[in-house]
């Protein structure tokens, strides 16, 4: 049973279906278990748990990102990111999207997020923006792919030296390449986002046009940073950097994550519930 | 048609001959040649390794669903409520109610290796062999790491795995803690939270895996029964950029309302 607020209640039973909404809910409580030495299903995720290092730390490997890594609590991004000014097409497009946080936050009823209303893909870069929960990388020859644990989908990132594609077909989790600029910092060029896909919980929108930069930077074998800069003229009047140093710790190999996916049928649930409060 | 990434137009492309050319962005797969010329002669397979992109070309599809054993009363029960759109038991249009093409709910496991099993690109790491399908963008974990599957799971959409070497050549995976919301395939093919599904992945050669996939569920169906029998999988070029598949509530929303909508001037 799962409050939602002003009495009422969504009947689900726990014990037998992870649900998307049960989870965001309880993964936001300091209460879920440390997120080590559990064989299976490993919430991550929880404040504290990946707080900046203070002690040493081993080196850092050469030119590898691969591992599991967590940023806590600071991956979730739920109030949204505080962008840069909107172009007059960008505000028109803004205008259309009720948020259920940020600036453009409108009453659960009338919030129209594809994501947490339809279960609709969270797309790219919003899911580095939003629910950046754990997520492994690995290498083969040719690329790097990410493993998310939010919606537990992947994407790919070429290395094998490909031009990204021109006037690509959009997708949903884009286009991207990346190259190593030194021994420690990898950076991911994507194009071909689907505009329809929102860049975060405040609703902040993109265009086609949408350009993004992705810098990871390996500190130490523990620790990792991420920057995203968002290029988008169309839309904003200045590129804005999206995620500014974000912290990502490694958690042990034997991490097995949590199911953390959004079903339309769940979502459908809930709104029927945010529609009898109307 | 600007748009290729709307499930309902990626399906109805798959299905023209030579849709799957080779290309740097959004490859459909293999050509059809291709599939067929893997069957000729290869080099000698890599020990205890199936690291690659692996395409079944369209028999991976299984847009009929699958010949099960006979169901149990209790599975004949669960199916009675299913209105699948193919197979023996298909319903019109309008009245189906599978989950998975009606709402985009997740195909969840076993299906996803029962039915549009499409391009998926098998990675290993010391601890895991790592599974990403091209249907659904969705990964998997199968742990190598000699842990003991769980005891009474709480259910996920796509279990929980385990896998280890039979021989150099023969992976073997055990799956269980399997969501009973999924369907197994497209005919409507009902399972409980009891189902253990067994996969044989067989590498043949260093083009060719054979993957078997054996269903037991006691509680369901009266004998466990193979919902693949080595299934030929093709070792598709490393630099395949798969296109996206990935189901999306609101396009199939909007495509059940144009039918509705036809339905009802009909």
């Amino acid at each position: 049973m799962v409050e939602f607020g002003r009495g009422r209640t969504l009947d689900i039973d726990m014990r037998t279906h992870f649900t998307f909404f049960t989870i965001a809910a309880t993964a936001l409580l300091s209460v879920v278990a440390a997120a080590q030495n559990l064989p299976w299903n490993n919430p991550g995720g929880v404040q504290g748990l990946a707080a900046p290092q203070t002690g040493p730390t081993a080196p850092a490997p050469k030119r590898d990102l691969s591992g599991i890594w967590d940023a806590g609590g600071a991956g979730i991004g739920a109030r949204g990111m505080p962008a840069a000014p909107l172009t007059p097409w960008g505000d028109a497009l803004g205008k259309t999207h009720h948020s259920g946080d940020g600036a453009r936050m409108v009453p659960a009823p009338d919030i129209n997020d594809p994501l947490s209303t339809m279960g609709d893909p969270s797309g790219f870069p919003r899911n580095l923006l939003f629910e950046l929960r754990p997520f492994q990388v690995v290498h083969t020859p040719n690329q790097v792919l990410m493993l998310y644990m939010f919606e537990k989908r992947w994407r790919v990132i070429w290395t094998d030296g490909r031009q990204l594609p021109k006037d690509p077909d959009p997708r949903w989790y884009g286009y991207s390449v990346g190259r190593w600029e030194d021994d420690y910092t990898f950076v991911v060029n994507s194009v071909g986002t689907d505009e329809r896909t929102w860049l975060d919980n405040a609703g902040n929108p993109h265009s086609n046009d949408l350009k993004v930069e992705e810098r990871y930077r390996r500190v130490g074998r523990d620790l990792m940073e991420l920057t995203v800069t968002l290029d988008d003229p169309k839309t904003y009047t200045r590129p804005w950097v999206a995620r500014d140093k974000l912290q990502l710790r490694l958690l042990p190999p034997d991490t097995d994550l949590m199911e953390m996916i959004p079903s339309a049928t769940e979502a459908a649930a809930v709104k029927k519930i945010y529609a009898g409060e109307k | 048609m600007v748009r290729i990434t709307t499930i309902v137009a990626c399906a109805a492309a798959l299905l023209l001959p030579g849709a799957s050319r080779a290309q740097q962005w959004n490859s459909a797969g293999l050509e059809q040649s291709a599939i067929d010329a893997s069957k000729t002669k290869s080099a000698p397979p890599p020990r205890r390794d199936l690291t690659g992109i692996w395409d079944a070309g369209g028999s991976g599809i299984a847009g009929p669903g699958h010949q099960s054993a006979p169901w149990t009363q209790w599975g004949q029960q669960k199916a009675s409520a299913y209105k699948p759109g193919n197979g023996p038991r298909a319903v019109y249009e309008a009245d189906i109610n599978d989950p998975l093409s009606t709402v985009c709910d997740p195909a969840g496991f076993p299906r996803l290796v029962l039915y549009e099993t499409r391009p998926f690109q098998v990675v290993q790491t010391p601890n895991q062999v790592l599974i990403l399908y091209m249907f659904e963008k969705r990964w998997r974990v199968i742990g190598t790491d000699g842990r003991a599957l769980p005891k009474d799971p709480d259910p996920r959409w796509y279990g929980y795995s385990v896998g280890h070497w039979e021989d150099d050549f023969t992976f073997v995976v055990q799956t269980v803690g399997m969501d009973e919301r999924t369907w197994l395939d497209n005919a409507g093919n009902p399972h409980s939270g009891e189902l253990k599904v067994e996969e044989r992945y067989y590498r043949v050669n260093r083009d060719r895996m054979e993957l078997t996939v054996t269903i037991d569920d006691a509680k369901t169906f009266t004998k466990p029964w193979l919902g693949r029998d080595k299934m030929p999988l093709t070792r598709a070029p490393a630099n395949m950029d798969v296109m996206e598949m990935i189901c999306s509530p609101t396009e199939v929303m909007d495509f059940r309302k144009n039918i509705s909508d036809r339905t009802d001037k009909k």
